[in-house]
């Protein structure tokens, strides 16, 4: 029955909103994902400027393109160049919606921008062919600064009318950047615009992760030559909080996709050892015991169980077990190395980086072990694979292009996207949580 | 589902106490697992409700690993929450009741602000002066003290030439018994970083032990682990790699 509902999700937009929200959210967020899903037309008229001497109107239309194309749920045409969205006073000029439509396109939208003291006007109209009419206008206001996290509202909007799911376009990236003897955490929108420092102490901060509700980034800070702690940061006031500084490393923090539990290694044991942490009582307990060396833990989207580097059998290979430690196995057979495990958050795929042929690139492979494939080809280094919310993108670093700069890419391997271009050393990508 | 397990006290409880046995019963964990424990496990968990408070109360926390022990577990971290100003129980509280996602606005007005507000981070008093310790021990780790030790891609064996090397850092910690040293492993910029954080730390434990075979005491010797954080050069072939796979020897302030 869901099915049916997404399938013919464009077609029964005037209820649709109300019937996603009733329904289990859970279920029909899977359904986008689905092998026979069929990327909706959707038409990009343009946001005529009513800011005179800016090129706000140009920039929304270019932002929110580029986001619907990368949201993989929708096939993108550009229509800016029809003509003006409005009709005199009247508003929304119909007929060109209609008209647009005509084209074979489910979906058209357009806007108009205005600006009133500091703010930003973005009136978005949206044209559905299935119920064949104009649908509630809709504004976003906000600061001129804001023009981007408005226009990625709106992508993200379009993305929750017509598959129920949160959209990626208002998620961030934090990444690792720096010179000489340092490095420091960053945080940059999905797009790799408007980064922002969170670490300034000229030491090796490393390794970030996110809290569920992307209030915290928990990381691996050098705080003396011989001991690495897991420290806490609240983004909004810089704040820390030193969680594990047991003797030698502590690193590859995760948090359970609750909150309530913090995977890490640690080398307290003499090599290293994955631990389980409660956030609330504070007791750990050691998950892993043999001489190898164990890290980089990723949890399930369920919590239920953990994908982790291992090199017990010689290299490094990805290991599945049950998060209470039990029912460890072996993932990967294919190639002498295999690490950085990343469960997508749909659960159906584990990324991670394998080598073949002296080149280190994305694999991707079934938690069964039965499906596996390769998503980049670079001569370089791919390392660090984080997936999007959504479970369609996988963001890593790369020295595709000679020095280390994050990169995007659709999980089926198409739609390469490079996303920084300044700043060096550019490790440790991690995406945040929708 | 999984996440809505834990926001019920009820479940929660039973879930936790389900952890803690499942903690008796691991390998790897010498624990005592007599009821004992476990009951006391169970009052450690009543008192659950107000670890709000635990920051505030000092006693507390030492109380809970005391118990920890018992229970194979262990308390970690420290109370470090006073020097930076964030209160556990802030993020605490934060991560155990996870906010579905609220749906957009499909219609009407919606003011936007930005979702996450970021902050640089400004060292406080307190850890600025260990923070400022460190810088200079980074500065340090660029003065090389003794021979280095070099490996083979993805190996952490320590191959004959490097035992010459290495014999000769052993004569000279022997003859200046006063002086300690860091041995900070390194790896080129091949292979993953997490998993060459560990493999340098391999490098410089295998060095460490080597250097105590051969007479050193080993509370002379530290060890670190750089991974390809901090390499030695920056190109790539492997005259570099090779450069980068190390164990670099670190000579201690006297």
């Amino acid at each position: 029955m869901r099915k049916t509902l997404i399938l013919s999700a464009y077609l029964v937009l005037g209820t649709l909103g109300l019937g996603l929200m009733e329904s289990d959210a859970a279920d029909v967020y899977l359904e986008a994902s689905r092998p026979d899903f069929q990327k909706i037309p959707i038409g990009v008229l343009s946001f005529q400027d009513g800011t005179p001497g800016t090129d706000h109107g140009r920039r929304v239309e270019e932002i929110l393109i580029a986001d619907l194309r990368r949201s993989h749920v929708f096939e993108v045409t550009d229509l800016t160049r029809l003509g003006a969205t409005l009709n005199g006073e009247d508003g929304a000029n119909h007929r060109l919606f209609e008209q647009a439509s005509d084209k074979g396109l489910a979906v058209v939208v357009g806007g108009h921008l205005t600006s009133e003291d500091a703010d930003l006007l973005l009136d978005r109209y949206i044209y559905d062919r299935g119920s064949g009419g104009l649908g509630a206008p809709k504004r976003y206001i906000g600061r001129a600064s804001l023009l981007r996290m408005m226009t990625h509202r709106l992508a993200d909007e379009l993305v929750y009318r017509y598959v129920g799911e949160p959209g990626i376009a208002r998620t961030k990236i934090a990444f690792v950047s720096g010179t000489g003897g340092s490095r420091e955490l960053f945080v940059m929108d999905y797009d790799g615009y408007s980064p922002r420092q969170v670490t300034a102490n000229g030491l090796l901060n490393i390794s970030p992760s996110w809290s569920p509700k992307r209030r915290f980034l928990i990381y691996t800070s050098y705080k003396h030559r011989t001991r690495q702690n897991i420290e806490i940061i609240e983004l909004e006031t810089g704040k820390r909080h030193t969680l594990v500084s047991w003797a030698g490393m502590n690193i590859t923090p995760a948090f359970s996709p609750d909150g309530t539990q913090l995977t890490f290694s640690t080398t307290r044991d003499g090599n290293a050892e994955i631990y389980k942490m409660d956030m609330r009582t504070r007791l750990a307990k050691r998950l892993t015991a043999n001489r190898a060396g164990d890290l980089s833990p990723s949890w399930s989207p369920t919590g239920r169980e953990l994908a982790f580097t291992s090199d017990r059998s010689g290299g490094p290979q990805i290991y599945l077990m049950s998060a209470d430690g039990s029912h460890v196995r072996r993932l990967t057979f294919h190639g002498k190395y295999n690490a950085a495990p990343a469960w997508s958050p749909r659960g159906n795929w584990i990324a991670y980086v394998c080598r073949g042929r002296g080149k280190f690139n994305i694999c991707l492979i079934s938690p069964d072990g039965r499906k596996r494939k390769t998503i980049t080809s670079g001569p370089g280094i791919d390392d660090s694979p984080s997936w999007s919310p959504d479970g369609r993108h996988l963001v890593f670093s790369s020295t595709l292009k000679g020095k280390s700069h994050i990169y995007m890419i659709n999980i089926d391997g198409t739609g390469l996207e490079r996303l920084t271009f300044g700043g060096s050393h550019l490790s440790f990508p991690a995406w945040s949580p929708a | 589902m999984d996440a809505r397990f834990w926001t019920t006290g009820l479940t929660r409880a039973a879930g936790i106490v389900l952890l803690l046995a499942l903690g008796c019963s691991t390998k790897g964990i010498q624990a005592s697992s007599s009821s004992k424990s476990l009951e006391e496990g169970m009052a450690a968990l009543a008192q659950e409700q107000p670890v709000a408070e635990a920051g505030e109360v000092q006693g507390e926390p030492a109380a809970a690993a005391g118990q920890a022990e018992q229970l194979g577990g262990e308390q970690l971290g420290e109370p470090v929450a006073q020097q930076q100003g964030l209160e556990p129980e802030v993020f605490v509280g934060d991560l155990a009741e996870e906010a579905p996602f609220p749906p957009p606005a499909l219609s009407g007005e919606e003011r936007v602000t930005e979702e996450i507000v970021v902050a640089t981070a400004q060292p406080s008093e307190a850890t600025r002066q260990a923070e400022e310790e460190m810088r200079e021990e980074q500065r340090q780790t660029a003065i090389a003290g003794l021979e280095d030790v070099f490996f083979a891609f993805d190996s952490w064996r320590i191959r004959d030439q490097a035992k010459l090397a290495l014999s000769g850092d052993a004569e000279w910690l022997n003859s200046n018994p006063e002086r300690s040293i860091t041995i900070a492993g390194h790896c080129d910029e091949r292979g993953t970083q997490a998993y060459n954080l560990v493999l340098g730390e391999k490098r410089a434990r295998v060095v460490k032990n080597y250097l105590v075979e051969l007479g050193v005491n080993a509370a002379r010797l530290s060890i670190t682990s750089y991974g390809k954080q901090r390499p030695f050069c920056d190109e790539q072939n492997e005259t570099c790699y090779q450069q980068n796979r190390r164990a670099h020897l670190v000579l201690g302030a006297r």
